[in-house]
């Protein structure tokens, strides 16, 4: 009876434990980058900062090219996004619905860029951007992102469409629809949660992206949010505590709301790659 | 003029041929039954008539015209799936709405062929739901409404029934026919029922192995099946068939002589091994006398009737179809002898084919003993 009783209980001390260790790192940055300078480093540290002040996001916004860095990470994200589901859909299509030779091997081949490190990557991709002469670009950045993005939705697109039963499409062709008519009428709104979750996936891995971003461009002017902040604020010799952290909140706040509003769509595409994957 | 035909068709998916030599001449306004087993070739017919596999070789035509490399939506056919096919993010109304859309039809006129075929249907109160909120029956409609509104020229369905429970499946099969007469229209409907096809059909194909088998009336495929596979395959129970030796006048099984009139059969009747097709209908069940030896094995009464199972001295299990009230115990020996007018021989081999000469079975009425 007993052990019926602190089943619960252990659980719940687990999860909340966890829960508590992976959102402490968030809590902090949100006091730090509300306290002033002063408070920062005292000891023992304040846990709530006696007195809150917006200070740094101001600085950031007005003294710094914080602004330049977001626009270029929205439109990062977003293109990196756009190319990633429209190409994923179209091949998850191809993969699902033709029967042609070396199926199965492509869509293998296609994960194969999975198994090596993106270090290795680098290098290449960066001089066949050197050769296109589309190097120090945010366009570089949009295909580099794409290809590594690419891949996984491409699985998790074609689990999704392999839900989607033929004689609908079937159906939709006999009625008078040609194949991209039916494509359009009854495929697309019946992949949407699949679309959803896919982009998701792919805009907060292209928000994210730091490697690639730090190697493959080296402009300010074109720098995301990920590297432009760090190479802004961290330097040899100081670290802006307080405008990294306020920079950091401000990074988190759009994928916060995005994931709020659709992360049911997040979690069952999780779903269905892992059955089919 | 919406007649079909198929000439000379054959379709392979790689090295396997799902269907070979296939002929079929069906007339306008006629009601078709493709029939047989999974994996005989039936649904592949019809999804090449609609255009959704193509032959890969052969000619497949509509009103006359050679089909064979025009895309669905320009056959001027309809299809209900057996699952239906509805699309799940449009209403009902939608739905049967959709291939009018397709083909430019404005929306007034759209929402009165709607209306129509809703009403046709009796699907007025659903018109605003979706799919997913409908019972079986009701998506079922649905789907018939969507084939129906555009009035094409033929009409295919495949296993429209079988995802319905007994009781609403018999129902939709009156529903059907009685559409069919009202509309007039080219209908190829495929199924592994033979109810479905027997009660609602004109003409029947009976497929099996990528074959027609037989193309006839119900009432042929069921008195005078083409060969041994059809015997087999149509009527429930079906057709027993009893291994033998035709010698003269008569077909010897085991001990027994039956008395055969050779000038019912085919000249290429010679005597040898055959089998010998008796519906159970035809074998009557005698407690002595003369006929051919059998022991009761189980003894079904269905209420208006009662199929029982006997086994011959040889193991050989056949089938009889006696009234309700009759009394049999189990182990009991009996004696079985066959009408005459009743009798097919067919060829030993596999599906050997049927070797009577058919006059007298067509006026055979079934025999009923005490």
């Amino acid at each position: 009876m007993t052990s019926k009783m602190l089943r619960p209980i252990i659980l719940n001390v687990v999860t909340w434990t966890l829960v508590l260790m992976i959102s402490f790192p968030l809590f902090w940055m949100i006091v730090t980058s509300l306290k002033p300078q002063t408070e920062l480093f005292r000891i023992p540290p304040t846990w709530l900062p006696e007195t809150v002040t917006f200070e740094h996001y101001w600085r950031l916004l007005t003294e710094t090219p914080f602004l330049r860095f977001f626009r270029n990470s929205v439109v990062l994200a977003t293109s990196t996004t756009v190319f990633v589901v429209a190409l994923g859909t179209l091949g998850a299509y191809s993969l699902v619905r033709f029967r042609f030779r070396g199926r199965e091997t492509m869509a293998m081949l296609v994960l194969f860029t999975y198994l090596l490190p993106s270090v290795v990557l680098i290098i290449p991709l960066y001089l066949m951007m050197v050769w296109l002469g589309i190097s120090n670009t945010l366009f570089s950045l949009i295909l580099a992102h794409t290809t590594f993005a690419l891949p996984y939705a491409l699985w998790l697109l074609r689990s999704f469409m392999e839900g989607i039963p033929d004689d609908l499409e079937n159906a939709a062709l006999v009625d008078g629809a040609s194949r991209l008519g039916a494509f359009k009428d009854v495929i697309l709104p019946q992949l949407l949660p699949g679309i959803i979750s896919t982009a998701l996936f792919t805009f907060i891995l292209s928000w994210n992206e730091y490697l690639y971003a730090l190697v493959l461009v080296n402009s300010e002017s074109v720098a995301p949010l990920t590297t432009g902040v760090m190479t802004m604020l961290i330097s040899a010799f100081n670290i802006e505590w307080s405008l990294l952290m306020a920079a950091s909140v401000m990074m988190s706040v759009p994928l916060i709301i995005v994931f709020a509003f659709l992360q049911s769509y997040l979690t069952s595409g999780f779903g269905a790659g892992g059955v089919k994957g | 003029m919406a007649n079909v035909s198929f000439t000379n068709v054959r379709k392979s998916f790689g090295e396997f041929t799902a269907l070979e030599n296939l002929d079929l001449e069906i007339h306008d306004g006629e009601f078709v039954a493709l029939l047989g087993p999974s994996g005989c070739g039936k649904s592949t017919t019809l999804r090449m008539l609609a255009g959704l596999e193509f032959p890969t070789s052969g000619e497949i035509s509509i009103g006359g015209r050679v089909v064979n490399d025009l895309a669905p939506g320009k056959r001027d056919i309809a299809m209900v799936f057996q699952s239906y096919a509805l699309y799940p993010h449009m209403t009902v109304g939608e739905n049967i709405a959709y291939p009018l859309k397709k083909r430019g039809m404005k929306k007034p006129e759209r929402d009165e062929a709607v209306r129509r075929a809703a009403e046709l249907l009796q699907l007025e109160p659903l018109l605003h739901r979706k799919p997913k909120q409908l019972s079986g029956g009701q998506q079922q409609r649905v789907a018939l409404g969507r084939a129906l509104v555009r009035e094409p020229r033929v009409f295919l369905l495949d296993e429209p029934l079988s995802n319905l429970d007994a009781k609403l499946r018999s129902y939709m099969r009156a529903e059907l026919i009685e559409l069919h007469r009202r509309l007039g229209k080219t209908m190829v409907y495929v199924t592994h029922d033979q109810l479905e096809a027997m009660t609602m059909a004109d003409r029947i194909a009976v497929m099996y192995g990528g074959r027609v088998q037989q193309f006839d009336t119900p009432d042929a495929v069921y008195n005078r099946p083409a060969n041994r596979f059809v015997a087999g395959f149509i009527g429930t129970p079906p057709m027993n068939q009893i291994e033998g030796t035709v010698q003269g006048a008569s077909f010897v099984i085991g001990d027994h002589h039956q008395a055969i009139t050779r000038a019912n059969f085919a000249p290429s009747l010679l005597d040898g091994a055959a089998v010998l097709g008796v519906r159970p209908e035809f074998v009557g069940i005698h407690d002595s006398g003369d006929g051919l030896p059998a022991t009761v094995r189980l003894a079904e009464n269905t209420g208006h009737e009662t199929i029982v199972t006997l086994e011959l001295t040889d193991k050989t299990r056949i089938m009889s179809r006696v009234e309700a009230g009759r009394k049999l115990r189990v182990g009991q020996p009996v004696a079985l002898r066959f009408d005459p007018a009743g009798i097919h021989l067919f060829e030993a081999t596999e599906n050997g084919l049927r070797l009577n000469l058919d006059t007298p079975v067509a006026a055979a009425q079934p025999l009923r003993t005490a």
